[in-house]
């Protein structure tokens, strides 16, 4: 049966190996020759103390690369899924081939096992290449970055992917099982990942664990710590930017400016504390932070900041991680009982 | 090695026809004491039948003492139909065909010719009895 | 154990529709069954529920003494060959074999690559790339080669021309004569059946209207062609199965377990196809009236 995985996956394997090797060669060779210039640059930067603008030049002529190479590595659970995982069984089911492997000497638990091992651990193997490789590549850029938490970093390193991936798997095989054909069950996996993608950093991921507030009231204090006042949506909304958090840490939410009864307070109704400006102001006018702030805080207005704090880092990837492996455990499980069902 | 075939249409069993398709290649001698008859797996391979028919066949033959199963070995013919029946009724052919030769003459088809010696062949028969 | 199936009061519904209705059943070992019927009758149904692909809604069915597809000593003791022949298309003959030596315990290797050499296979060549009948050789190739006591075959040659219909049965049995092998093929060609089959199952809209070894069937049913008369003035013993009348004649085609009594008629065999016409006619104007053994009341 190992023989016989191999077999039909081995188009397949032999395809994202030179994939892998590819990408591989080009973030072995551009990525030893990123780490080498930064730390040319580092060197050169720091006894002048202009690093904060020299390193974010450095920053953002590998932007680009940057992006892309973490779109890859968010999209290869993704395409491992659609492209390994839905025709695994759908194909099976689809050519009537499943007549021919289930009527054999082995069971069908057997054959799905075997089948799903194989291909799953290639898949890990995989992801673990992929990512193991960009977390080392963009060493340098993350830490100019210093957002370890932005929505495709965190997607895209350490053992994440790997989850995503074990899940993409499980999602195609179980699509492809149920829905009996490669089609349909290519398209409701790539539907369900990027709908995953999208939900789980801004819906779940920030909630893995409890998350800290922290509330500063409006004054000049406050003021000299923040970076700048601006207000949105014609002047509803009020918000005190920049505002001083732990290092590292990932800001979940910065509602706007409340007062003591927890409404959000609008600029239009403090007129006053917005000079120089006619009518509402709008985001960018240039307001001036302490006397604004000098100004309302005598309403006693605060600004809150929700965030998730840097050493959170490794505990939520760990969680998020658990959470995909469990999901793809009960596809898994799902995946199982239907085909020992024999219904048709 | 004689080789069978199967007529579908004949309304005859099919182990009958085998039965009788050996008595023929006796009677024509192409089979002789001795002969060794094509096992069950050589039958089946040329001609698409049911091996159990062509056991079954052997096995009437052997009833009818013609044939004996040598177990390991095969099937052999224990008696010979041919050449002495050929010798001794070769007046009787010629009578035949010298009868033929009239049927034809007096304007008898073949399947006319067939038709009138299976009629009266049969009517004979049942006479017989 | 010298039943090959045993199925009491079988049945297999998909919602609404019956695809088989209390079929019992009792097949003996060392035959080649042909399963007969109409299209949609339930043929495949019944082959897949005894290879252990379906499983039956109502009933209980035993193949070889146990249930289908009960573990892996079970379904080594089973062949299948599905409709259509399915084989992997990107998959070489080659692959196919070792497919089988490597999902059965009891592949016959030298049998294998005898049969690839006798149907001239290449064994590189791709299953994709064989045409019908020669990708129908490679399923019973792969199916036999495993060594199996049952052989079940869904109308195999249905899709194949003459010559390969011939060869594929050809090779079937030459197949059973060695190994002694029990099969089950399906058709709804009875030409392709009598050749080969020495026992029968007639399927009809999902029930079983009769089973039998042909000899016996052929031999207890006559067609009785006398003055046009009602069934039921026929000597209570003979079973009428079907009738036709015009306004002077009658023909009835009965069953009867002794010799047909002497009387004012004419009683000849039947053809196997007539037989089986006849069943699968009287079915279709009775309206699925529900015995599986079809009472003599006629018209």
């Amino acid at each position: 049966m190992i023989w016989l995985t191999w077999r039909q996956f081995r188009v397949q394997a032999l395809t994202a190996l030179a994939i892998l090797a590819a990408a591989a060669i080009c973030l072995l060779v551009t990525g030893l020759r990123m780490h080498h210039t930064y730390a040319a640059d580092l060197a050169t930067c720091t006894p002048r103390h202009d690093c904060s603008d020299a390193l974010s030049a450095f920053g953002k002529s590998y932007s680009s690369a940057f992006n892309l190479t973490e779109l890859l590595v968010i999209a290869a659970p993704g395409l491992i899924g659609i492209f390994w995982g839905a025709p695994l069984i759908g194909r099976e089911l689809e050519t009537g081939t499943n007549q021919l492997a289930w009527t054999q000497s082995v069971t069908r638990s057997r054959w799905l096992a075997v089948k799903l091992a194989g291909v799953g651990i290639a898949s890990i193997a995989t992801a673990a290449v992929l990512s193991y490789l960009l977390t080392w590549w963009a060493g340098p850029l993350d830490q100019i970055n210093g957002n370890r938490f932005a929505a495709m970093t965190f997607s895209s390193r350490d053992i994440v992917p790997l989850a995503y991936a074990v899940f993409a798997f499980a999602l195609g095989t179980t699509a492809g099982l149920l829905l009996r054909r490669t089609l349909p069950a290519m398209a409701v996996t790539l539907a369900v990942f990027v709908g995953i993608q999208i939900l789980v950093p801004t819906l779940i991921r920030p909630n893995l664990l409890p998350s800290t507030t922290v509330t500063f009231p409006v004054n000049k204090t406050t003021a000299s710590q923040a970076t700048g006042i601006y207000t949105s949506g014609g002047g509803a909304e009020i918000y005190i930017a920049g505002l001083p958090v732990p290092p590292g840490a990932w800001v979940i939410s910065a509602p706007p400016v409340e007062d003591s009864s927890g409404q959000a307070v609008a600029a239009y109704n403090h007129l006053n504390c917005f000079p120089g400006t006619s009518g509402p102001p709008t985001k960018g006018t240039g307001i001036d932070v302490d006397q604004t702030a000098a100004c309302l805080a005598a309403y006693h207005l605060h600004q809150s900041v929700t965030y998730q704090p840097a050493r959170y880092y490794w505990p939520l990837q760990w969680y998020e991680t658990g959470i995909f492996l469990a999901l793809a455990g009960a596809l898994s499980c799902i995946s199982f009982w239907w085909i020992r069902r024999r219904r048709t | 090695m004689i080789s069978f075939h199967l007529d579908a249409r004949s309304g005859i069993a099919p182990y009958l026809q085998i039965v009788g398709q050996v008595r023929q290649a006796l009677l024509l001698g192409l089979l002789s004491e001795g002969d060794k008859l094509p096992t069950v797996k050589e039958v089946v391979a040329k001609v698409a039948i049911n091996p159990n028919t062509v056991s079954k066949a052997y096995r009437e033959l052997e009833h009818l003492g013609l044939a004996a199963a040598k177990p390991g070995v095969g099937t052999f013919i224990t008696r010979s139909l041919g050449d002495a029946s050929l010798a001794e009724h070769g007046p009787l052919q010629q009578e035949l065909r010298t009868w033929l030769e009239r049927a034809r003459a007096a304007g008898l088809t073949e399947p006319g010719i067939d038709a009138m010696f299976q009629n009266t062949r049969r009517e004979s028969a049942t006479e017989e009895i | 154990m010298n039943a090959v199936l045993q199925a009491h009061a079988l049945g297999k519904s998909y919602g609404q529709r019956q695809a088989l209705t209390d079929c019992t059943l009792e097949i003996p070992l060392g035959h080649v069954v042909g399963l007969v019927g109409p299209n949609g009758a339930g043929k495949t149904t019944l082959l897949k529920i005894a290879c252990g692909m379906l499983a039956p809604t109502t009933g209980r069915i035993e193949v070889l003494g146990e249930p289908p597809a009960a573990g892996p000593a079970q379904l080594a003791r089973v062949g299948y060959v599905a409709q259509d022949t399915p084989t992997y298309a990107s998959l070489s003959v080659a692959d196919h074999l070792k497919l089988g030596a490597k999902l059965n315990p009891r592949w016959d290797a030298n049998l294998a690559r005898a049969r690839i050499d006798q149907l001239d296979l290449d064994p590189r060549q791709r299953a994709g790339k064989l045409s019908g009948g020669q990708r129908a050789q490679l399923a019973l190739t792969v199916a036999v080669a495993k060594r199996p006591e049952l052989l079940i075959l869904d109308e195999p040659v249905a899709s194949l021309d003459p010559l390969a219909r011939r060869d594929f049965l050809r090779h079937l049995m030459e197949s059973v004569a060695e190994n002694d092998t029990s099969v089950i093929l399906s058709s709804h060609l009875v030409s392709d059946l009598e050749r080969v089959c020495d026992y029968l199952i007639v399927l009809v809209a999902s029930r079983v209207l009769l089973t039998g070894e042909t000899e016996d069937l052929l031999a207890q049913h006559h067609r009785i062609v006398c003055s046009r008369r009602q069934a039921t003035d026929l000597p209570p013993e003979l079973d009428v199965i079907w009738a036709e009348h015009t306004d002077r004649q009658s023909t009835f085609i009965v069953r009867s377990q002794t010799e047909v009594p002497a009387g004012y008629w004419s009683a000849q065999h039947l053809e196997l196809e007539d037989l089986v016409l006849a069943y699968m006619e009287s079915a279709a104007d009775r309206g699925r009236r529900p015995t599986t053994h079809p009472t003599g009341d006629a018209r």
